[in-house]
């Protein structure tokens, strides 16, 4: 280079080039998502703190400042009890699904239960599928009068009234129990996958036996796991609106979830002290996620080394049956027998508990599916539209910005990555429902309210953190090296991103972008709050015809929800392989 | 403006860079000349990576300036900051940094795709490039299938292909195994010397620093410790630092009693007990009465059978390990355990009483 074309570089005044120095690429896209970011989750919070300060007067016409609201709380007929139902449910929900994801997990990854290969995608089926899907099958397969197992067992073992009834409290924890298992089964199946076997080789060569091993070795280093496994699937719980609004609620078992729902909506309709509720709610949740967070996480021991441990696998001899039977048991509890009983179902016209062989028919799926036919019924043919669309743009909206998000955190430093960490884990720790009331108290008197709009933002904002982590697990892996050598080698900031680390990325995003799309395809709670008529989505739309329509119409639509998911989940495993959502 | 002129191509002066409340790089200068090729030398942590991050721009500056030729790269007093991009630089990581998504070609094709030249050109260039680093055959290869010795090459390559002002390397060789390492060394200086680039080469292996640089600059703590040609550095150490760090050496404390101008002077060595007067090389600044260090390298301490008188000393052979060409040596003085390189015809054996004589010429009296 010559001294000409240089030396305007030097000449140019200090104080203009500091300033100029802050408009890089980087730092524009860097301020520009942290502002979106930062007002897509902090408002709606504030927003919803505050307004839980706000009193209705019993006219409804006025508002006083006031801690009146929380005061309801306890003093309220319902609410209190309500509290303490979610409580049960979650806790109840959580040794279910710890028991199981846990014995499941250790069923595949250590012992020899033969075909744990094949059936360890199945094991992971209802992490994908609705759980209030899985709920109105149940409720077809095992409500008192015309639970299809209930009819069987009278039928065929001539049984007086019936065998089970999930219409209650222990109903909900049963089914999100076998739902969320997975979630247990994700974090803890990771971990003893990549174990070193020589932590327990070397136990056994020091005369523990294989009882003592387990339990003073293998136990502790999955623990970690274990106990994240378990708050989250509090956490979902807590927050599952879905499975007790169908299965609880209407027989008099209120959860906090569904009478936050009956405030948002409704003709007892009160925001602010539904604020309340999520303010409390809320608070347990977010207090949950934080110790999870900061001091269980941080805990887990199995590091992964990237050298490729073959683990320990136990014989269990004649017992290889028993853990066989018992992952199918479990497969059938949660996947067969409630797809099952939806498509059996789905294929009367009226359900009265047991298959008519002679009178099945597709009208049901007709009226869900076909909305250019006449009798159509519009709920759920706009929630089949609206979900797609949903799901589509707010899968790809999140990912773009879970990409620079997690650039952010990962190649910059100082404050504003560690700001930026924070504000994913925030929307982590709130419940859909929750979140949502945030977004409705905030926007209801904006014009995005009452549109597809507030939906795609309820959505972005409480999943994005989901893409996010899917993208840093990749970024994590790749050195800064492969960025920085882009630099040197001349390229700009936005043309290192576009040409080399979008293309290395491409998994993550791929799989990330998936993830997205079930998790929008099958969202209810916070759709539940902020949808009006025109806007319903496709859980809505379930919702619906559950609640003013037959079991039939609703197991329809349920099904056809089901296929895509199913489909999803096929890709998903097709492209992000077989470690890609485990811990 | 100042011109300047090839002896100052690349300029670094008074360089401070703070991590928190860490001083990775403590006010350093220095200057070197259009090709040559300077080493910056020490341990993890010294800040020879961080000197090079800052010259490539993947960190901003607290304090100083960084100019090659007549670009100013940065200067934060002058609110001046050339994105990393805009340097014209070429590097080669510890990494590699091979981009897995690309072929060989594309890789090496990067740069210039970047500065838009004709394809035709950029055709050309690759492969005369690829052909300079001994690629040729793999140049349809994915990155990845490339190994470690290939990926290195080919990451040269890319740095090279664009004929940047610098070319920076950050520990290019440590992922290599030994004998790859001994032969990338000298193919490395060797394609550096063809194409001329000046280049700034960190490392902690000394052997890599003796080998390859036309300079070498010993750093530790964020400071220079001494810089110089290999052979200057190795055989004139200023100090107990640099001569620990780069090759083996005896060193013991002492207090010059005569100074020299230039000539051989005498320094005081007290060992537990132990004590005697050696005739040695005394270093420019050292003062009579002044602390010392006494450094004399293994090679330069000669076993012998009988007293030679002036820097003799008498002491026991505690260990004699034969490694073929040379009989490595420990001898007993007092406390002090004397590192020496005997030859094998002298048949040290371990338990014998021996005279150590210290070469006058090549004892060096050093800064503490």
């Amino acid at each position: 280079m010559s001294t000409q074309t240089l030396s305007p570089t030097v000449e140019r005044s200090a104080a203009a080039n500091r300033f100029r120095g802050l408009w890089t690429q980087e730092n524009i896209a860097t301020m520009v998502v942290s502002l979106i970011v930062g007002a897509a989750v902090i408002v709606p919070l504030g927003v919803l703190f505050v307004s839980s300060f706000l009193v209705l007067d019993p006219l409804g016409w006025d508002t006083v400042w006031g801690f009146g609201n929380y005061v309801t709380l306890f003093t309220d007929r319902v609410i209190p009890k309500a509290f303490l139902n979610t409580l049960l449910v979650s806790s109840g929900c959580t040794v279910l699904a710890t028991l199981l994801g846990v014995s499941l997990a250790w069923i595949n990854a250590r012992t020899n239960c033969p075909l744990r290969d094949y059936l360890e995608p199945f094991n992971l089926i209802p992490f994908f599928l609705s759980p209030f899907v899985g709920a109105i099958a149940w409720y077809n397969l095992a409500s008192p009068q015309t639970g299809m197992l209930n009819v069987l067992a009278r039928d065929w073992f001539g049984v007086e009234t019936y065998l089970f009834n999930v219409s209650n409290l222990w109903g909900v924890i049963w089914v999100t129990g076998i739902f969320f298992a997975p979630l247990v089964y994700l974090f803890v199946v990771g971990s003893l996958r990549r174990m070193d076997p020589s932590l327990e080789d070397s136990a056994r060569t020091t005369g523990a036996g294989l009882f003592r091993t387990t339990m003073t070795v293998t136990l502790p280093l999955v623990m970690p796991g274990i106990l994240s496994g378990a708050i989250i699937v509090f956490v979902t719980s807590a927050g599952e609106f879905g499975v007790p609004f169908k299965l609880s609620a209407p027989y008099g078992w209120q959860t906090l979830t569904t009478q936050i729902f009956s405030k948002a909506v409704g003709d007892d309709a009160n925001h602010y002290l539904g604020a309340a509720m999520s303010m409390a709610l809320g608070i347990i949740t977010v207090f949950l996620i934080w110790v999870q967070q900061r001091y269980i996480a941080p805990r887990s021991f199995t590091t992964v080394t990237g050298k490729g441990f073959r683990p320990n696998v136990l014989d269990l001899g004649k017992w290889r049956w028993v853990a066989l039977g018992y992952t199918i048991a479990y497969i059938m509890v949660s996947v067969v027998l409630p797809i099952f009983c939806l498509f059996m179902v789905s294929l009367h016209p009226v359900w009265q508990g047991a298959i008519d062989w002679d009178g099945l028919t597709f009208i049901n799926y007709e009226r869900t599916l076909f909305f250019w036919q006449e009798t159509s019924i519009d709920a759920a043919t706009n929630g089949i539209i609206n979900s797609f669309y949903l799901a589509f743009g707010g899968a790809s909206i999140a990912m773009a910005l879970a990409l620079v998000v997690s650039y952010m955190i990962h190649r910059t430093k100082g404050y504003g990555s560690r700001l930026l960490d924070f504000l994913c884990v925030v929307p982590i720790g709130f419940p859909g429902i929750v979140l949502a009331m945030g977004v409705l108290v905030t926007y209801i008197q904006t014009p995005i309210y009452a549109t597809l709009w507030i939906l795609l933002l309820g959505y972005i904002t409480r999943f994005f953190p989901y893409g996010q982590r899917n993208i840093s697990s990749i970024m994590l892996a790749i050195s800064e090296e492969l960025d920085q050598s882009s630099r040197m080698a001349g390229a700009s900031w936005f043309q290192t991103m576009w040409r080399i680390t979008i293309p290395l990325l491409k998994p993550g995003i791929f799989a990330g972008w998936i993830l997205l799309f079930v998790i929008f395809l099958r969202e209810l709670s916070i759709s539940i709050i902020l949808y009006t008529t025109g806007t319903e989505t496709l859980s809505v739309g379930v919702y619906y015809l559950s609640n003013f329509e037959g079991e039939p119409l609703t197991a329809a639509l349920a099904m056809a929800q089901t296929v895509v998911l199913l489909l999803c989940l096929y890709i998903f495993r097709r492209i992000a392989g077989k470690e890609a959502l485990t811990a | 403006m100042a011109t300047h002129d090839d002896s100052n191509y690349l300029e670094v002066k008074n360089l401070v860079k703070w991590f928190g409340n860490d001083r990775a790089v403590d006010d350093i200068s220095f200057t070197i000349p259009r090709g040559a090729f300077l080493t910056l030398l020490g341990p993890s942590g010294c800040g020879k990576t961080t000197t090079l991050m800052s010259i490539a721009g993947l960190h901003s500056i607290d304090g100083g300036s960084i100019r090659v030729g007549d670009v100013i790269y940065t200067s934060p007093e002058e609110g001046l900051f050339l994105a990393p991009e805009k340097r014209d630089i070429g590097m080669v990581f510890q990494s590699y940094a091979i981009w897995p998504h690309m072929t060989v070609t594309q890789n090496v094709a990067y740069p210039l795709e970047i500065r838009k030249l004709p394809k035709d050109e950029i055709d050309d260039r690759v492969a005369a490039t690829l052909k300079l680093v001994g690629l040729t055959d793999m140049a349809d290869k994915m990155a990845t299938q490339l190994s470690g010795g290939q990926q290195q090459r080919a990451s040269l390559a890319r740095a090279i292909v664009s004929k940047p002002l610098l070319l920076l390397f950050d520990e290019p060789l440590s992922n290599l195994d030994l004998k790859l390492r001994e032969a990338m060394r000298v193919e490395l200086k060797r394609i550096q010397h063809e194409v001329g680039i000046t280049s700034v080469y960190v490392t902690h292996d000394q052997s890599e620093a003796l080998v390859m640089s036309d300079e070498i600059i010993v750093m530790s703590k964020g400071t220079i410790e001494q810089r110089g040609g290999p052979r200057d550095i190795y055989a004139r150490p200023v100090n107990r630092y640099v001569s620990n760090f780069i090759g083996v050496a005896n060193l013991l404390d002492g207090r010059v009693a005569k100074a020299a101008n230039g000539g051989l002077g005498m320094v005081e060595v007290s060992h537990n007990g132990a004590r005697i007067d050696v005739t040695c090389q005394i270093s420019d600044g050292l003062e009579e009465g002044s602390e010392t260090v006494l450094s004399v390298r293994p090679e330069n301490v000669h076993a012998i059978r009988e007293n030679e008188g002036g820097n003799c000393l008498e002491g026991e052979v505690i260990e004699a390990v034969f490694l073929g060409s040379y009989v490595d040596c420990r001898v007993k003085w007092g406390e002090f355990e004397w590192k020496v390189i005997a030859h094998p015809r002298d048949r040290l054996r371990k338990g014998e009483k021996v005279f150590l004589k210290l070469d006058p010429d090549h004892s060096l009296a050093v800064r503490p």
